[in-house]
């Protein structure tokens, strides 16, 4: 077992852990907290996969602005334990569970049915991974997509100013 | 570099436009008519440009292969931006009765046919993905636009949460895919796919085709992902409900064909033969159900949303076909029901007129050919049409994909659909049975459709010819594959 | 040019469009029947200019197909939208088109004030478009959407005051009348279509040309031959009211007076006659089947005619001598005289539109009244309908040289050349000899003689000149219109080809002709002197009877009627035509549908399917509804459980 798969072992395990405790703590911080180190472990994984700029992404964008402004939201809204939001555990939650273990054996079998040659990656991956080697992929051969993500993202700023700004 | 924009002209021309259209809207206040008046112009600048590329000589890709130019996709383009202009039409005196005209409006409609653009003419996952999100989070916010509405707020909700939830298959569908292929391009993926020994992990490359079929079932509203199309449907301003089910409908299903064909290169092979099948069981029971739950429907919106539903499993007929037959045939499909369907809905939200209550059940429109003998008149040839009644265009789109099922052996499958044509028979014609047959004492006022009459005469007209002369656009439908 | 052949019908569907949808927005009856009309007269300008293009050209060039588009095609069945314009085609586009525009503007004058008045001119073109497409296809199936659109028309038409009142053996509304004719012309129409059928299978395509062609060079099987030409002939006894689908043609005389004209006397009702000579070369194949046209048309010719004797409202007076007319026709073309039927098509045409159009304006004069007892002396106030209706009656009674006398005599020398030399004659000559009587028993009755109507009431006037320039019109082609076919016995020393018509019209018929052995030949017959004679002679008996009897006020056809009491009320019923059908027919229909069809078919097995499946589906419905909770966890929910499935199987399966 070589060093990687250990890392690899170690995080997937942390990752699965925090965000089961994501879900299921009734405390908004502490969960927001476990949905933290569900990110840092992701970024993690990242890096044992020569992914080394969304490593940094990850931590900058998803464990630093993003998780800020949920902790904020938190604060503001001031919501305390999740009383009324939680219904009796009725056939939902049972039967959404055992479809979740079902779907997940379902993944995991066909993940393990053909392996060979799964383990290897590909000679030179290290240098694929960095900022420059990304920059040129992004800017020269997907420069389309990139540029329609710009749409995207438009849409989304409009369509959040008409649905939230009060008088437009 | 140049060459490849005047290829795909219609995709960079409109994401300005529309771009335009929003700076317009935020430089004049209160300039809602220029900005409502700049929209169909640049869609029909859009339209134009698509004709264009459509007869280029040969079928070439641009931009390092992210989108394919002219041909199939141009089509689309042509169909998409045919149904923009019916709805802005339309839209107009809709938002002016409801007091809630905003230019962001027509900008939307805008950048959610531009995402319509790019999913038809994308080849690679990753295009097509951005494509998707773009129409989607356009439909998102369209579909809450009436904010004072519980409803309208409802239907935004649910669809968007129901939508990334969705979305989160989708991707991993994408990834799968390329892990299996090692790349996203469909050139490349047909060349993984197609050698000797078929793609590197062919379990992992089944499961990724199955979520992302999964993934487009939920755009086109295909059972068991349709749930959310009555509820979002009803809710949503009529007239956004009248371009998301038919353009969004088609833009999933322009979606569909090539990234099928892409990834079932062998019709005969066994891969091909079971997503065929799962094709086929899918679109039964979209038919099915999508007929059986409009029956006891009682408000025109939700029968119609139904309605809907079953129409995306007839088209998933001849996706399961595989067939150049039953390619052709949902594009002809696709196009006969953007008028007939568009037709409908726009005629709902002339006569509901920017309110919530009028006209919402189907016992409103008891006695409707006398209030408005042309309104009823059009909404019955917009009925007999969806139920598939010969001298329509609805009819001959039934008939090219029945054939192409049967064609391809699926005579099970062809079986089913009739039998849910003669179910959906009970409330199309339900529906003009009230409107001659049965009298209603409500006092009407004059309810006059303004621009939404012109977007009515071009649907019915629509209807009509492509029902008299099917020919036409079956043999331009059959020249894109 | 001859490609222009699309613009003919394209003209009065654009006025239909108009008239139609923008009718009650227009306000102004002027321009609604101003659009109508010129809509159907902008077609005959079309249709004038091709048929003199046509001229032009080689006697051998004169068929001319445009293709407009694909209309279905499904392997190897191929239907086209496509217009033939050839001798034939072209006569019927005129005549269609020429005396639709009189009548247009006939109506305009006539419908002045009705509350529908834009509704009737929509319906005028709507029927003019569907008449062309019959005459103008190339194909059956077209021809059949015309077949079935002048139906519509004409259904339309004849209940177009429905709430109005009408006699009749089971109708008391005007919109019965319509019912019976459309379920008489529903019978004829099964056999089109079945013959359609049999025609497809049996030469594997639906152009005229194409099947006439095949059909000439190798003929199939003689007993498929005579099978789709009697298929053929019914939807011919259907539309053109013969017997034993005679009975409508009366009754929907119900509908506006125009529109008896236009549909019911000048053009709809010779679409059988088109049928038959449009596939001249099939039935020349059957001879069995030319012989039961010729019967049933001599049988019809008779009986009508007969019944036209006693009737006493104007217009059916006029009907049943239409339906007698038609017979004539169908008698010709039983003999193989093809030429002769479509010249009296013509003619007939001229004459009986314009005796319609003369009742027209003596109903309209009148205020509304149709019985002719109740007429009489109307002469002095309604000069111009009083001589146009008497070149009318002079012209159908077959006086030379009026057009009638032409075309009637043709058909009854051809009737006695090849038609057996005499029994048919016989009847045929009695029947004209009927028609000569009852037609100046009407003008009598109608302009002669004392007033016989209530002057305090009734006030009599002449009609607008929308009214009467038609009158006047038709009533020059009554009279020059049968030079057109002048009998080569008496035309030979002006010109070798006398009868223009024939010699045009050659080309379509020569196939036939062949089949039949019937070669160019034009020795002179002493015998054909003699028969001219002696039809003059029938013609003027029966004008001399009519007018002993009824010029003068007298007792004497009061006192006949009295002496031969059971003849005459057999002929006043109509020979119980009606009642037999509804006793033997329509009764036991009625019978067979409710004892058996209702109450054990329907409700016992159909309705049980029905119901059961409609419960059915309700019940799924219901609990579809069920799922669909509008909770959009559970929708969520679903969805995971679909995708469960769907990888599940596609793993596994």
């Amino acid at each position: 077992m070589s060093v990687t798969v250990l890392l690899f072992g170690i995080l997937a395990v942390v990752a699965v852990a925090s965000g089961i405790s994501t879900v299921m703590s009734r405390n908004p911080v502490a969960s927001a907290m476990s949905l933290v180190l569900h990110f840092f472990t992701l970024a993690g994984i990242y890096l044992t996969l020569q992914a080394q700029f969304i490593a940094a992404v990850q931590v900058l964008v998803y464990a630093g602005a993003i998780m800020v402004l949920v902790v904020f939201m938190i604060m503001l809204l001031n919501v305390g334990r999740e009383e009324q939001m939680r219904e009796n555990p009725g056939y939902r939650t049972i039967i959404g569970t055992a479809l979740g273990v079902m779907l997940a054996f379902q993944v995991g079998k066909t993940a393990f049915t053909d392996v060979a040659g799964r383990h290897v990656l590909p000679p030179g991956s290290a240098v694929t991974g960095t900022t420059e080697a990304l920059g040129e992929t992004l800017f020269k051969m997907y420069l389309f997509p990139f540029e329609a993500v710009s749409l995207l993202l438009l849409v989304a700023v409009v369509g959040a100013v008409i649905l939230a700004k009060r008088k437009i | 570099m140049l060459q490849d924009f005047l290829n795909s002209a219609p995709i960079p021309l409109l994401s300005a436009l529309a771009t335009l259209v929003m700076l317009l809207d935020a430089m004049k206040r209160d300039g809602a008519r220029i900005v409502f008046g700049f929209s169909v112009f640049s869609l029909t600048a859009a339209m134009a440009a698509a004709i264009y590329t459509m007869f280029l000589p040969d079928k070439t890709t641009a931009f390092n292969n992210m989108i394919t130019c002219g041909g199939y996709g141009a089509y689309f383009d042509i169909v998409f931006c045919l149904g923009g202009v019916l709805t802005l039409l339309a839209a107009r005196p809709f938002l002016l009765a409801s007091n809630t005209e905003h230019g962001e409006f027509y900008s939307l409609i805008l950048f959610s046919i531009c995402g319509m653009f790019l999913i038809a003419h994308s080849n690679n996952l990753l295009t097509l993905f951005i494509g998707i999100e773009v129409m989607s989070v356009s439909f998102y916010i369209l579909s809450g636009y009436l904010r004072t509405s519980r409803f309208s707020i409802e239907a935004s909700l649910k669809y968007f949460l129901l939508g990334a939830f969705i979305t989160g298959f989708l991707v991993y569908g994408m990834a799968l895919i390329y892990g299996s292929a090692g790349a996203l391009g469909y050139n490349e993926i047909y060349q993984a796919v197609q050698g000797e020994t078929g793609a590197r992990f062919p379990m992992i490359l089944l499961l990724g085709m199955g979520l992302l079929i999964i993934g487009l079932s939920f755009k086109s509203a295909i059972f068991p992902f349709h749930q959310w199309a009555p509820d979002v449907y009803q809710g949503a301003p009529t007239i956004v409900t009248a371009f998301m089910s038919t353009a969004g409908k088609a833009a999933a299903f322009s979606a569909f064909i090539p990234i099928l064909a892409v990834l079932t290169p062998e019709s005969s092979s066994p891969v091909a033969a079971k997503i065929g099948m799962l094709l086929a069981v899918l679109s039964a029971a979209t038919m099915l159900v999508g007929n059986i739950s409009a029956v006891v429907q009682k408000n025109i919106k939700r029968m119609l949303a139904y309605s809907s539903v079953a129409h995306a499993g007839y088209m998933m007929m001849g996706l399961a076909a595989g067939s150049v037959r039953g390619a052709s045939g949902i594009v002809f499909y696709v196009t006969a029901y953007m008028f007939m369907q568009i037709g409908a809905f726009i005629l709902i939200s002339a006569l509901e007129r920017g309110s919530e209550e009028r006209y919402q059940n189907l016992e409103d429109y008891a006695g409707l050919a006398k209030k408005h003998p042309v309104m009823a008149a059009l909404m019955s040839v917009f009925m007999l049409s969806l139920t598939g009644i010969p001298p329509f265009a609805g009819f001959f789109g039934k008939y090219y994909l029945f054939t192409a099922a049967i064609e391809s052996g699926y005579t099970w499958l062809t079986i089913i659909a009739v039998i849910s044509s003669v179910i959906s028979v009970y409330f199309y014609i339900g529906l003009i049975v009230a409107m001659y047959f049965r009298e209603s004492d409500v006092q009407e006022q004059d309810s006059r459709p303004g621009l939404a009459g012109i977007s009515l005469v071009i649907s019915a007209a629509g209807v009509i010819i492509l029902g008299v002369i099917p020919q036409f656009i079956d043999k331009i439908a059959k020249s894109l594959f | 040019m001859l490609d222009l052949a699309y613009l003919i019908p394209l003209f009065p569907l654009i006025g239909f469009l108009i008239t139609g949808f923008f009718g009650k927005k227009l306000k102004s009856e002027a321009l609604i029947g101003g659009i109508a009309s010129a809509a159907v007269g902008l077609s005959f300008a079309v249709a004038a200019t091709l048929f003199f293009t046509l001229t032009g050209l080689p006697a051998d060039a004169r068929s001319h197909t445009t293709y407009i588009f694909s209309w279905l095609a499904a392997g190897n069945f191929n239907v086209d939208v496509a217009y033939q314009v050839d001798q034939l085609s072209i006569v019927y586009a005129l005549i269609v088109t020429g005396i639709g525009t009189l009548i247009h503007i006939y109506s305009m004058g006539y419908m002045h004030g009705d509350k529908s008045y834009p509704r009737f001119f929509a319906y005028l073109n709507l029927f003019i478009f569907m008449m062309l497409n019959l005459v103008l296809a190339n194909n059956f199936l077209l021809t059949f959407l015309g077949w079935e659109g002048v139906g519509l028309c004409s259904y339309l038409l004849i209940g177009f005051w429905y709430d109005r009142k009408f006699e009749g053996v089971n109708i008391r509304f005007t919109g019965d009348a319509a019912n019976k004719a459309f379920i008489a012309n529903r019978i004829g129409d099964f056999g089109v279509l079945i013959a359609m059928f049999l025609i497809y299978k049996t030469f594997g395509t639906l152009e005229y040309n194409a099947v006439n062609t095949a059909a000439a060079v190798a003929p199939p099987d003689a007993g498929i031959m005579t099978a789709i030409a009697l298929l053929l002939f019914l939807g011919s006894t259907g539309k053109s009211a013969q017997l034993p689908l005679a009975v409508w043609l009366p009754d929907a005389m119900a509908g506006p007076t125009p529109v008896s004209a236009l549909i019911h006397a000048a053009t709809m009702v010779t679409a059988g006659i088109f049928l038959v000579a449009r596939n001249a070369t099939l039935f020349a194949l059957a001879p069995d089947a030319m012989t039961v046209v010729a019967v049933v048309g001599v049988t019809t010719a008779l009986v009508a005619a007969t019944i036209g004797i006693v009737q006493n409202d104007i217009k059916k007076v006029l009907a049943y001598s239409t339906v007698s007319q038609l017979g004539f026709m169908f008698a010709a073309l039983g003999v193989g005289a093809f030429t002769a039927a479509v010249f009296h098509v013509m003619t007939h045409a001229f004459f009986k539109a314009l005796l319609f159009l003369g009742s027209g304006s003596v109903i309209h004069g009148m205020h509304e009244e149709q019985d002719i007892q109740k007429m009489g002396g109307l002469k002095k106030y309604m000069p111009v309908t009083h001589r146009t209706f008497l070149i009318g009656t002079i012209a159908i009674s077959g006086i030379p040289p009026l057009a009638g006398f032409f075309s009637k005599d043709e058909i009854l020398w051809m009737t006695f050349e090849h038609g057996g030399h005499g029994p048919m004659w016989i009847i045929l000559a009695i029947a004209a000899f009927c028609t000569a009587f009852y037609m100046f028993r009407l003008y009598y009755l109608t302009f002669g003689g004392k007033e016989r109507f209530d002057h305090h009431r009734l006030h009599p006037h002449e009609s607008p000149v929308t009214m009467t320039l038609p009158l006047n019109v038709l009533a020059f082609l009554s009279v020059v219109g049968g030079f057109l076919g002048v009998p080569y016995a008496l035309g030979f020393f002006a010109s070798d080809h006398p009868n223009l018509l024939e010699n045009w019209l050659g080309p379509i018929f020569s196939q036939a002709n062949g089949i039949l052995g019937r070669g160019e030949h034009h020795s002179i017959h002493a015998i054909e002197y003699v028969l001219m004679a002696a039809s003059i002679a029938i013609a003027t008996a029966g004008i001399l009877l009519a007018s002993k009897l009824y010029k003068e006020e007298s007792e004497k056809p009061a006192e006949l009627a009295r002496k031969f009491k059971g003849a005459y009320n057999l002929l006043l019923h109509k020979y119980r035509i009606d009642e037999i059908y509804q006793a033997l027919v329509v009764s036991f229909i009625y019978q067979f549908s409710e004892r058996f069809l209702w109450k054990v078919f329907d409700v016992k097995i159909v309705d049980g399917l029905i119901n059961g499946a409609a419960k059915t589906t309700q019940s799924a419905g219901e609990s579809l509804r069920r799922i669909q909770s509008g909770v959009t966890q559970n929708y969520a929910l679903l969805m995971i459980a679909g995708i469960v499935v769907i990888l599940t199987w596609l793993a596994v399966g």
